[in-house]
């Protein structure tokens, strides 16, 4: 279970011609990320960090390359089955937290499973557990705009982790936070990763991140660094 | 949660949602209004134009309304119209004979010299009306302005005897003839002979309808039955329906019950081409007015969409990246469109309504009077029907569900990574 791939990028290239002249946003990675891991990709803004992620999320399409995603090719699927699969397999975690303003903390973490067709009761049940595991239960009526950035991005973290998916991605989660409540948030998406197994992702340049990492992989100018090859703390 | 998500993003931006609202329910208001005054109008005109002068339903001689003829008649209209009476929905109907004839008069003739000159002579239609059955139908006698109606016990109608005739208030003035006036009609019977004969102004009439008053001429249908020799016979009956919006069922129906009979019935849109079509050409109008009207309103959904759309890119970036259907997020933005477009009627709805009631029973005076094909009206009012309501509700659902659309579409394509890269 330990070996099983996750993720299975081979040899992507992403290339912006947006403007006319191309931009070499990632420049050939092969990457392998396996079911369990609690990794950071680091590097510098501009290094390609969420570029990487889009691509490997089926958010962006590659240049060049492919990506398996728990075993399906991403370039194989329809719009559809990417929107299926990434609503059945990916949780997303945003830097700007992206809550929905109009709904409620309960209806937002909820909102997923509506999408799954998950019964009321049960999705009931799920976003009641889920709001205690981040410490929001009592917020759950709320609206997004009457909570603290800390609390945002713990519903964030929520919404990302009731669908139970397979990956959660989590791009810059603690950039708009203070280190305290950085802090608190890794601790507890740490734990949910040892509680469930599930596997997370992150780009960051946050060193609160790096610390709660168990691997680390740098991206340097649309590459993997080669002179530091990635990392495996405990 | 796709209603719950349309309405919370109806009343994200309250003030430009009130603004969309008001120019859609606007849109409606606006339409209902034309509708139910451009209705108002028509049946105004319609109902006059046909209780006062034509009838709905007409009986001819088959081929009389293509070519009129002295010889063209219904023969025994009274079984006819015995036949009439027996449809419930045939509320009366008059007997009418049509032709041709110069009237002259001697201007002396009331002063009582003596001249053999016609110094005032004019071509005239004659139409003979029982002055019953016509008071029934068309309320003949509001339409005397001077005089009196002709006499409906008056029998004599022998050649050799003085007649009655009313005259066109137009036709008078033509003749310089007025009440009390003889007058000599100088015409050709259906049998050939010349007909002839004295008749005194009893009356001038007043249609509404300047150019039928400068040409018509009325005397008792027995008169010109006698006179024209056309005894038992008329040109044409008029039929009142009771019911105008079953006028062509009851068309119909009379049709299959004269078969055989070499009668023809037509309704007024028939007989009365020129003024029907006349009618639906001022309906395209109506069209083109209420096209007008959505158009402004679809812009400004228009625009209140494709805002609402540029505003939740990032957000629809963020729904997407989490797996949410392109249809859904279609259905959710028309589905924004179309509640703003159900509440902009219902507050459309009332709004037209006292509107509507206001208009349909004060009206409004017009100033100068409207001559319509030679008839005048004065005072208009609207009228309420399902019409007011059903075509402009469907026009603003149609509007906003057809102007959302691209929007709609463009939000539903939005590519997740590049939204969440906006700001």
């Amino acid at each position: 279970m330990a070996n099983e791939k996750v993720i299975d990028a081979k040899g992507i290239i992403k290339i912006y011609d947006d403007s006319g002249v191309p931009v070499h946003a990632v420049r050939g990675i092969d990457y392998t990320l396996t079911k369990g891991e609690f990794t950071a990709i680091i590097g510098p803004s501009g290094s390609g960090k969420t570029t990487f992620l889009n691509v490997i999320t089926g958010l962006d399409s590659p240049t060049e390359g492919e990506v398996w995603l728990s075993g399906r090719l991403l370039s194989e699927m329809s719009g559809n089955e990417l929107s299926d699969f990434r609503r059945d397999h990916i949780g997303f975690i945003f830097q700007a937290y992206n809550l929905f303003p109009v709904l409620t903390v309960e209806e937002n973490v909820e909102y997923i499973m509506l999408l799954q067709g998950v019964p009321k009761e049960e999705r009931h049940s799920r976003v009641i557990s889920m709001l205690e595991k981040v410490g929001l239960a009592d917020y759950a009526s709320r609206l997004p705009s009457r909570l603290s950035g800390g609390q945002q991005q713990r519903v964030a973290v929520a919404r990302a982790m009731v669908s139970k998916p397979s990956l959660v991605i989590a791009d810059e989660p603690t950039a708009n936070l203070d280190s305290k409540t950085s802090g608190a948030l890794l601790d507890m998406m740490r734990q949910l990763n040892e509680d469930t197994g599930m596997t997370f992702l992150f780009s960051t340049h946050d060193e609160i991140v790096m610390k709660r990492a168990k691997k680390l992989v740098v991206l340097t100018d649309g590459k993997l660094d080669e002179n530091n090859p990635p990392e495996e703390y405990e | 949660m796709l209603l719950k998500l349309a309405w919370r993003n109806i009343f994200r931006q309250k003030r430009r949602t009130f603004l969309t609202l008001m120019t859609m329910a606007g849109g409606f208001v606006l339409s209902s209004l034309s509708i139910g005054w451009m209705n108002g109008s028509y049946s105004s005109i319609i109902l006059f134009f046909t209780n006062n002068r034509t009838g709905q339903i007409q009986v001819h001689h088959e081929g009389y309304l293509a070519d009129p003829s002295i010889y063209s008649t219904i023969d025994n209209y009274e079984q006819v119209g015995l036949l009439l009476d027996s449809f419930p929905d045939v509320r009366t109907w008059a007997p009418r004979i049509y032709t041709g004839a110069l009237l002259a008069i001697k201007p002396d003739a009331a002063a009582g010299q003596a001249s053999n000159a016609f110094s005032n002579s004019a071509a005239a239609s004659v139409i003979g009306i029982d002055p019953t059955r016509e008071q029934e139908a068309t309320g003949f006698s509001d339409q005397i302005t001077e005089g009196e109606m002709l006499t409906a016990s008056y029998a004599d109608t022998s050649l050799s005897s003085t007649g009655q005739i009313l005259l066109g208030k137009e036709l008078a003035i033509t003749l310089d003839a007025s009440v009390g006036d003889s007058l000599i009609l100088l015409s050709q019977a259906a049998n050939g002979a010349v007909a002839d004969k004295r008749y005194v102004v009893v009356g001038i009439v007043s249609t509404g309808n300047t150019q039928i008053d400068r040409r018509t001429s009325y005397i008792t249908l027995l008169d010109a039955q006698n006179l024209f020799a056309l005894e038992g016979e008329a040109h044409e009956i008029a039929i009142l329906s009771r019911n105008f919006n079953e006028v062509d069922n009851l068309n119909t129906a009379i049709s299959e019950r004269l078969i055989g009979r070499n009668l023809e019935t037509n309704s007024w849109k028939v007989f009365a081409k020129e003024f029907y079509n006349g009618m639906k050409a001022d309906e395209s109008s109506l069209e083109v007015m209420i096209f007008i009207i959505v158009l402004v309103a679809a812009m400004g959904v228009l625009n209140t969409v494709l805002m609402m759309v540029l505003e939740r890119r990032r957000e629809f970036g963020v729904m997407k990246a989490m797996g949410t259907r392109p249809g859904f997020i279609v259905r959710m933005i028309m589905l924004e469109a179309n509640i703003m477009g159900f509440i902009s009627i219902l507050l459309g709805s009332i709004i037209s309504t006292a509107g509507l009631l206001f208009l349909s029973k004060h009206g409004i005076v017009l100033d100068p009077p409207l001559d319509y094909g030679g008839t005048v009206f004065r005072e208009m009012v609207a009228s309420i029907s399902p019409d007011c309501y059903w075509i402009p509700a469907v026009c603003v659902i149609l509007t906003a569900s057809i102007v959302s659309w691209i929007p709609a579409l463009k939000a539903a394509h939005t590519k997740p990574a590049k939204a969440l890269r906006t700001v």
